[in-house]
């Protein structure tokens, strides 16, 4: 039996093109020549400089703060939003879904700009509270979208159930319906936090003084910088920081669930 | 209950956020990445005793749109020269109080008033000067010397050149070699100078505004049509090899200046920034971490001697004559755009 080698080959292309690049980033991250063109010798006195870039982390701690609200917020309203689409079937709630979508499909340079105007239409400084709102306004719709799926396998009898052995409205929602959304909420919150945390287009036009955030101190560090091989640091550090993140992650749920073959089915009734 | 934390954690992060509102003043800038000294500003913060927050832009299009959109808030704004006139225009910029300036007054270097555009300093002070020349391998320039546009045509470097990836300084090349103005606006002397990009095309790699400076630092390049402040960077890493140098016929400068707009709030604490990167020992420490000049007099006397010597720091005196400044064409941009469109066509 001869093998088709195609899928062989495309599985190497994509890991050359997914990895490589990260390779040679990575590799740059420690390399002596500021240029990057050529191997001059191993050197961290770029991580020196990263540690001692009083800038970079201060648009570093932006980027986390308004990462984490506009996942907490778009998170409670997303979910609330998916709650109520999910539950009542009206023109009004049809408009609610259009709105909810747009974000999703519109240009973010569109959103961006229109955005902006809006706040200074409305006397608002920019700052990082309008990168906030403006983060929670798309982040909302991908929260919404991902409760909503998770919502259409919901089986509906279990809250009947619920409120047949006596808990209320507020209880069978706590003890019942939240717990087997959770998985949908958090892989949204996800999904949230990493829109947020790279958003680019949008916050470059709702930023205000003094609120600079990572991709937007990254972007002008590679047009105009000295100090090119740091950006290639910061990307190793975040790099290696989300390697473990997902890492402890996987073993903090083999150690929750050593046998459930689903996690999902797990702790519903609990 | 998962609700009070969430209710918490909000409540944190809303603190975090009124947190950044602070008692002491916070003075504003907007600029280009990693170009002001860092320890300048710390000595500016202690010794006003108020804060300074930095955000940067990537070109000048893009902080115009910004503040032009309503983005207030910056006390001062570091802009290339041609983009300030467009500034005032639009009514964007407050007029400097001279009088909080006497640095600037004292110092300012006059050898360099034909180098910026707005020499009467209304709304503008001069931050850095860069200019546009050839960088070369010194070891590898096969006998020829390089100073002149014409090097370009010269089959010793053929397919190791790159020249940059902009009309307003590529085709200026072009008219300069043929002896007319960068700024020019004859249609006939814009098609001779398409004819002449045409040729360097045959000769050249590519064009190219970023990775120039990688390519001359390991030899790829053999000339590199580049600005100062760049090579500057890279002949810090290899002063041996690397060369720049200043074409006769002449060649660009450019200039970031320094404005504060109308929308700012320390009015007051922005005249003294100005002013306090305009001390000599000041201005001196930091063109020696923006590798480019500031036309300031009692600086540019202090530098050390590998700054004062390097020549993409700081021009010799007598090709200072030969630069001339780009200026906002207006309408006659398209005849440049129209003739780049030309030779970004032909093979």
């Amino acid at each position: 039996m001869k093998r088709n080698p195609f899928p062989l080959v495309v599985l190497a292309l994509v890991l050359v093109f997914l990895y490589l690049p990260i390779v040679v980033l990575t590799a740059n991250s420690f390399n002596l020549s500021r240029f990057g063109g050529s191997w001059e010798g191993f050197t961290l006195k770029w991580y020196g400089q990263l540690l001692n870039d009083n800038q970079v982390w201060f648009a570093f701690v932006n980027s986390l703060l308004i990462a984490a609200g506009a996942t907490l917020a778009s998170c409670v309203l997303g979910t609330t939003a998916a709650l109520s689409l999910h539950r009542w079937r009206s023109r009004l709630q049809g408009i609610h879904y259009g709105l909810i979508y747009t974000p999703l499909v519109v240009p973010e340079i569109l959103m961006g700009i229109s955005l902006l105007l809006s706040f200074t239409a409305v006397g608002m400084d920019c700052g990082l509270h309008t990168i906030l709102l403006a983060h929670i306004t798309f982040c909302v719709s991908y929260v919404t979208m991902t409760v909503l799926a998770r919502l259409q396998d919901f089986d509906d009898s279990l809250i009947e159930a619920a409120r047949d052995l006596g808990a209320n409205a507020w209880v069978s929602f706590i003890r019942v319906q939240f717990p087997l959304l959770l998985p949908g909420i958090i892989s949204g919150g996800l999904l949230a936090f990493t829109l947020s945390i790279d958003d680019f287009v949008i916050t470059f036009f709702v930023a205000g003084p003094g609120s600079s955030t990572l991709p937007l101190k990254v972007y002008s560090m590679i047009k105009h910088s000295p100090k090119l091989p740091v950006i290639n640091c910061l990307s190793t550090v975040m790099l290696a920081l989300t390697f473990a993140l997902v890492l402890a992650s996987r073993a903090f749920q083999n150690r929750r669930h050593p046998k459930a073959p689903n996690g999902r089915k797990h702790g519903a009734i609990a | 209950m998962k609700t009070p934390r969430l209710l918490a954690l909000l409540g944190l992060s809303a603190a975090l956020f009124a947190g950044c509102g602070p008692k002491r003043p916070t003075l504003h800038l907007y600029t280009w990445s990693d170009y002001l000294d860092p320890e300048l500003v710390a000595a500016f913060e202690q010794a006003h005793g108020c804060r300074v927050k930095i955000d940067t832009f990537d070109s000048n299009e893009t902080m115009y749109a910004k503040v032009l959109a309503g983005s207030g808030g910056y006390d001062v704004i570091f802009p290339s020269s041609y983009q300030i006139s467009l500034m005032v225009q639009n009514n964007m910029l407050r007029p400097l109080d001279k009088s909080k300036l006497p640095n600037v007054t004292t110092n300012f270097d006059p050898s360099y008033t034909g180098v910026i555009l707005n020499p009467d300093m209304t709304y503008n002070v001069p931050y850095a000067v860069t200019f546009t020349g050839l960088a070369y391998r010194k070891d590898k320039t096969g006998g020829a010397t390089v100073d002149s546009w014409a090097c370009l045509d010269n089959p010793v470097f053929k397919g190791r050149i790159s020249l940059l990836n902009d009309f307003r300084e590529t085709l200026g090349a072009a008219l300069k070699s043929l002896g007319h103005s960068l700024n020019s606006t004859h249609p006939a002397e814009l098609k001779q100078a398409c004819e002449v990009v045409l040729r360097w095309k045959k000769n050249i790699a590519k064009f190219d505004n970023e990775q120039y400076k990688t390519g001359i630092a390991s030899g790829e390049f053999l000339l590199g049509h580049g600005y100062s402040g760049d090579i500057a960077q890279v002949m810090l890493e290899d002063t041996e090899n690397i060369g720049f140098a200043f074409p006769k016929e002449g060649f660009t400068a450019a200039c970031d200046e320094m404005v504060i707009p109308a929308t700012a709030r320390e009015v007051e604490l922005a005249h003294a920034f100005i002013n306090f990167l305009y001390d000599p020992d000041n201005a001196c420490k930091n063109i020696q971490y923006i590798c480019a000049p500031m036309p300031n007099k009692a600086a540019l006397a202090k530098l050390p001697p590998e700054y004062r010597d390097n020549p993409a720091i700081l021009p010799p005196a007598e090709v200072m004559g030969k630069a001339e400044v780009l200026k906002d064409l207006g309408a006659a941009n398209k005849l440049y755009s129209d003739a780049w469109d030309t030779i970004k066509a032909t093979e």
